[in-house]
C-alpha cells in the first residue's frame, strides 16, 4: 500500500503545485457517460435528464474559481464594500490570511463553497426532492426541493439552509441562515448573518456547468451583486478523501504581516530582463505556465493564460503575488541571464525554466 | 406552506421555538389515525423492488443481550468473540496509553456513525449515500458493480462497494488507514481491516445493522458488532462542526494503563 498522507492539504492549499496522487477510483470508466468513437467522454453531448424530465446536474465538477476565489468583490466598485467591511478585509490581508477559518483552520467553507480553490471539486447528487452537494473535505450540503420554505428564525450555521426550485432548466437555490464566521474569499471579505445567496445552476451540455450566484448582504455591502463561474465535469473519476485537520501544519508557520515586506523600486531595465514565458510540468503531468510582462514600470504576470495581475517587488529578484497569502516569485539567474522562475508557496517550491525570452 | 407551519406550531407549541426544520412534516410517511408516524408499517421498496433504506435514522438500543456502551456508543457485542493476536495486544496496549483521534475531530470509527447521532440514507441509482450528522461527513457506497480497488490509498473510511443479498444491503469496505479504533479506547485496527456491513430495514421504522470486523493482523478471527436504529420522521439533520471551538484536546493528559 502506498500512502499519500498529508502533503495533500498543503499541496492543494496554494494551488501552485496542486495535483493529487492517483490510485483508486480516479480512473474508473463510469457507466452512463456518452462517449466518442475513441472511447473518450463526449463532454459536448446533450444535457442528461432525470426521470421527471429535469436536467440532471449529477456529477463531479471542477469549478473554475478565478478570479472570485481570491476576490469575491472583483466586480464591485469602490464604495460598494461598506467601510467596516473594507477595513476588516485590509486587516485580514495584513495578517496574510492566517485567520482564514476555512482554508487554514479547517472549518466549513460556508457561502464561498462554490468559489474556494480548496473546496473544488464538488459532487452533485440529485434526487427529485433533495439535491446533495458533496465536498472533497467529506462534508455535504443539502438543498430541499420538496416545497418547504426557508426557516423564518434559523439557528445560524456555516452552510445555511437551502431550498431550491426549477425555473425551466435552471436550478435556483436560495440560502439564508448563515453564521457570520466565514470569509467570502481568500482576501477576507466578510459577511453578516443577514447574508442571503441565490445560486442559479445551469448545465450547458454534458460536460459544462454554469453557476451564477447573487450575494445580498445589506449590512456589509451597498448592493447585491452577482458573480458567475463555470464548472467542468470530471468524468470517470471521483472525490478523494481529504481531512483538512489531519496533521494540520500550516497555521503554525503563518507568521508575520503583509507590511513586513517593504515594497522597493526596481529599475525598468531590470524588470525588462524578466520578460518571457516560464513553464514546467508538475505532478500528474499537470502543466503550469507563467507569462511575465514588464509594463508601466511594474511587473505583471499571467498564469495559465489568465488575467494579468501586478506583482509587488520586495527586492530586485523577488516579487510578492497579491492575494495569495505571501506567495512569492523569484527570478533565478544563471551565467548572467534569467534562467528560471522559482515559485515559493507555503506548500513548497517549484522551478519553471524560461522557455521564451522577451515579449 | 406557511399556514401549515403555523398550524404545526399551534399543535406543538413546545417544540417550535428552535426555528429550523426540526419539526417539518415529511412527505410519504405512513401515519396512524392520530397523525403520528406508523413506524411498524411495512418496509418501503424502491421502483426496482429492493427495500428502500432512505430516511433519517438514529441509534436505538432495545433490550438485547450483550449490550455494551463504549464512550457513549451503544452496540451489541459478544466480547468473547474478540480474540486479539499478540500483535493486536501490543497495538491495543500502545494505543490505550493516549490515543483518541476523535478528540482531534478526525473521522470516527464506522460503527460509531450509526450509534451516536442521526444519519440520513439516500438510495440512488448505482449508489447509496450516507449523510452523517457526526462531523457533517458523508460516505458513498458504489452499487454500480465496480470492484474494490486493489492498491488503495489508505483512508479513514476506506472504499465501499455494495450489493443486495435478498432484503439486506451488504457493504464491503477495505482500504482503511490504521489510525482509528473499532471501539474507541478498547479495540484498535490495522490497515488490513476489512468491514462487511449488513443493513436490513425490518419495517418502516427500524433498521438492523451488523458489522463484521475482519482484521487478521489484530484479531485471531472475525467478530461482529450489531447496532440498531429507528427512523426519526418529520425532522432533519443539524449542522455539527466538531472542530469549532474545540476544547477537549488540551485536557486529555495522562496515560491510561
Amino acid at each position: 500500500m502506498k500512502k499519500t498522507s498529508q502533503p495533500l492539504k498543503a499541496l492543494c492549499c496554494l494551488g501552485w503545485i496542486a495535483g493529487c496522487v492517483s490510485g483508486q477510483w480516479l480512473n474508473y470508466p463510469t457507466p452512463g457517460i456518452p462517449r466518442l468513437p475513441d472511447g473518450k467522454p463526449n463532454l459536448a453531448a446533450p444535457v442528461p435528464k432525470t426521470a421527471d424530465g429535469k436536467p440532471d446536474l449529477s456529477g463531479v465538477w471542477r469549478i473554475n474559481y478565478r478570479p472570485y476565489s481570491s476576490n469575491i468583490a472583483n466586480d464591485l466598485k469602490p464604495g460598494d464594500v461598506q467601510s467596516w467591511a473594507e477595513a476588516l478585509t485590509k486587516q485580514r490581508q495584513e495578517n496574510l490570511g492566517k485567520d482564514d477559518p476555512s482554508s487554514i483552520h479547517c472549518l466549513p467553507f460556508g457561502p464561498r463553497v462554490n468559489f474556494a480553490m480548496d473546496a473544488t471539486p464538488l459532487k452533485i447528487v440529485q434526487t427529485p426532492a433533495l439535491i446533495v452537494i458533496l465536498g472533497q473535505d467529506l462534508t455535504y450540503r443539502q438543498i430541499f426541493l420538496d416545497g418547504r420554505q426557508l426557516p423564518s428564525d434559523p439557528n445560524p450555521d456555516f452552510m445555511g439552509y437551502s431550498v431550491g426550485q426549477w425555473e425551466g432548466d435552471m436550478l435556483v437555490v436560495t440560502t439564508a441562515g448563515y453564521n457570520d464566521r466565514t470569509w467570502l474569499d481568500y482576501s477576507g471579505h466578510p459577511h453578516t448573518e443577514v447574508l442571503r445567496t441565490i445560486e442559479r445552476f445551469h448545465r450547458n451540455d454534458f460536460g459544462h456547468l454554469e453557476i451564477t450566484e447573487t450575494f445580498d448582504d445589506p449590512k456589509a455591502y451597498a448592493r447585491p451583486w452577482t458573480v458567475r463561474v463555470t464548472g467542468d465535469l470530471i468524468p470517470d473519476s471521483d472525490l478523494l478523501e481529504y481531512v483538512c485537520n489531519e496533521n494540520e501544519k500550516d497555521s503554525a508557520h503563518m507568521v508575520g504581516k503583509a507590511s513586513d515586506l517593504k515594497a522597493v523600486e526596481v529599475a525598468p531595465e531590470v524588470l525588462a530582463k524578466y520578460a518571457g514565458v516560464y513553464t514546467a510540468t508538475l505532478s500528474l503531468g499537470r502543466p503550469i505556465r507563467f507569462e511575465i510582462f514588464p509594463s508601466g514600470g511594474e511587473l505583471w504576470f499571467s498564469r495559465d493564460g489568465g488575467a494579468r495581475q501586478p506583482l509587488t517587488p520586495v527586492s530586485n529578484t523577488r516579487f510578492v503575488v497579491p492575494g495569495f497569502s505571501g506567495a512569492q516569485l523569484e527570478f533565478v539567474e544563471e551565467n548572467g541571464d534569467t534562467a528560471a522562475l522559482q515559485l515559493h508557496g507555503i506548500a513548497g517550491d517549484a522551478r519553471l525554466p524560461r522557455v521564451r525570452e522577451g515579449k | 406552506m406557511r399556514k401549515l407551519e403555523l398550524l404545526g406550531c399551534l399543535a406543538l407549541i413546545a417544540s417550535c421555538a428552535s426555528g429550523q426544520w426540526l419539526n417539518y412534516p415529511a412527505a410519504r410517511i405512513p401515519r396512524l389515525p392520530d397523525g403520528k408516524p406508523n413506524l411498524s408499517a411495512p418496509t418501503p421498496h424502491s421502483p426496482d423492488d429492493k427495500p428502500d433504506l432512505s430516511g433519517l435514522w438514529t441509534y436505538d438500543l432495545p433490550a438485547i443481550p450483550n449490550a455494551v456502551q463504549v464512550d457513549q456508543q451503544r452496540f451489541q457485542v459478544n466480547l468473547e468473540e474478540i480474540v486479539l493476536t499478540p500483535e493486536g495486544k501490543a497495538l491495543q496496549q500502545k494505543r490505550r496509553e493516549n490515543y483518541f483521534p476523535g478528540a482531534e475531530c478526525l473521522p470516527s470509527n464506522l460503527p460509531k456513525l450509526t450509534a451516536t447521532l442521526p444519519y440520513k440514507i439516500l438510495t440512488l441509482k448505482g449508489m447509496v449515500v450516507f449523510l452523517y450528522e457526526e462531523e457533517n461527513r458523508f460516505r458513498q457506497i458504489f452499487m454500480d458493480g465496480r470492484e474494490l480497488p486493489k492498491d488503495p490509498n489508505p483512508t479513514w473510511w476506506g472504499y465501499s462497494v455494495g450489493k443486495w443479498d435478498g432484503d439486506t444491503l451488504v457493504v464491503d469496505t477495505s482500504g482503511f488507514n490504521d489510525d482509528e479504533w473499532i471501539l474507541p479506547g478498547r479495540y484498535p485496527h490495522s490497515d488490513a481491516l476489512h468491514i462487511i456491513e449488513r443493513y436490513r430495514r425490518r419495517d418502516f421504522g427500524h433498521l438492523e445493522i451488523q458489522f463484521t470486523i475482519d482484521d487478521l493482523k489484530v484479531y485471531a478471527k472475525p467478530w461482529t458488532v450489531k447496532a440498531y436504529s429507528h427512523l426519526i420522521p418529520d425532522t432533519e439533520l443539524l449542522e455539527y462542526v466538531c472542530i469549532e471551538n474545540e476544547k477537549d484536546l488540551k485536557h486529555m493528559v495522562g496515560v491510561d494503563k
